[in-house]
């Protein structure tokens, strides 16, 4: 089963004015401007405890039907998934090991053979459950927040 | 003024320090939290300012239905964590702040 872009597009845009209103009272530099149906894909620029800036993608094709691809790229967004791009704490796949990164599932080479994609909104481990980007946001910023340096 | 004045006007200027309440906005992952937002929110974030941060960010967390509590939440103010067992006075934290529920889930 696969999900029309345009409805990915519009469960995204839907969610975007509290991702923004979060992000913007976090500090954090959201950048949406080349979010369109063939490109569900928007950044976020977040900084760890040294205030070193980190770089993630949002990869939304599929959404919300599945969760979307979550991984840390360089600035100009050249590099993703290199370890060297993500900060100290996270999984040493590398990955974020989260229900809410289709990147965490085995289908996608990740660690959990276990989850199912469908899913993806229950809690991982004992936390809240992670069912919309706003939170997801949260949860990363909170967990780079709390990071310092890089993973190598 | 004489010594009884000063030390009577010395004394009301702390309680009224004590007393001042301030107005705060609470932007969280699930909706801003102020005065007039939510429309059917149960309180509002108006509070002494001797009131602690922990008793902030568990009002917020009632008012958007953060139950869980083996997450992490955390009250910011810009990149600044505010330390749960500290007061709003001690922050300096003034009418009208905006301040940041940060809610972190758990781990695989």
């Amino acid at each position: 089963m696969s999900v029309p872009a345009d409805v990915s597009l519009q469960a995204v845009q839907a969610e975007l004015p509290l991702l923004l209103a979060y992000a913007d009272s976090a500090g954090l530099a959201v950048d949406v401007t080349t979010l369109a149906e063939d490109n569900l894909r928007f950044f976020i620029r977040f900084q760890n405890a040294n205030h070193e800036p980190f770089y993630v993608e949002f990869d939304c094709r599929e959404y919300p039907l599945h969760p979307p691809t979550v991984e840390f790229v360089n600035e100009n967004r050249s590099e993703r998934g290199l370890k060297q791009l993500y900060p100290q704490g996270f999984h040493g796949t590398p990955c974020i090991c989260m229900r809410y990164n289709r990147k965490a599932y085995s289908e996608r080479g990740g660690p959990h053979a276990d989850w199912r994609l469908l899913d993806w909104r229950l809690p991982t481990g004992n936390g809240i459950a992670i069912d919309g980007l706003p939170l997801m946001v949260s949860d990363l910023d909170s967990k780079i927040r709390d990071s310092s340096g890089r993973m190598s | 003024m004489n010594t009884n004045q000063q030390e009577k006007s010395d004394k009301n200027s702390e309680h009224s320090d004590k007393d001042k309440t301030v107005r705060l906005r609470i932007q969280t992952p699930r909706g801003l939290w102020s005065m007039d937002e939510p429309k059917d929110a149960q309180k509002r974030p108006r509070y002494p300012i001797s009131t602690k941060v922990e008793r902030v960010i568990e009002d917020a967390r009632s008012v958007f239905k953060f139950v869980e509590q083996d997450s992490k939440y955390t009250l910011l103010r810009g990149n600044e964590k505010l330390e749960p067992q500290r007061t709003l006075a001690s922050y300096k934290v003034e009418d009208g702040t905006l301040l940041v529920l940060s809610v972190q889930g758990g781990n695989a």
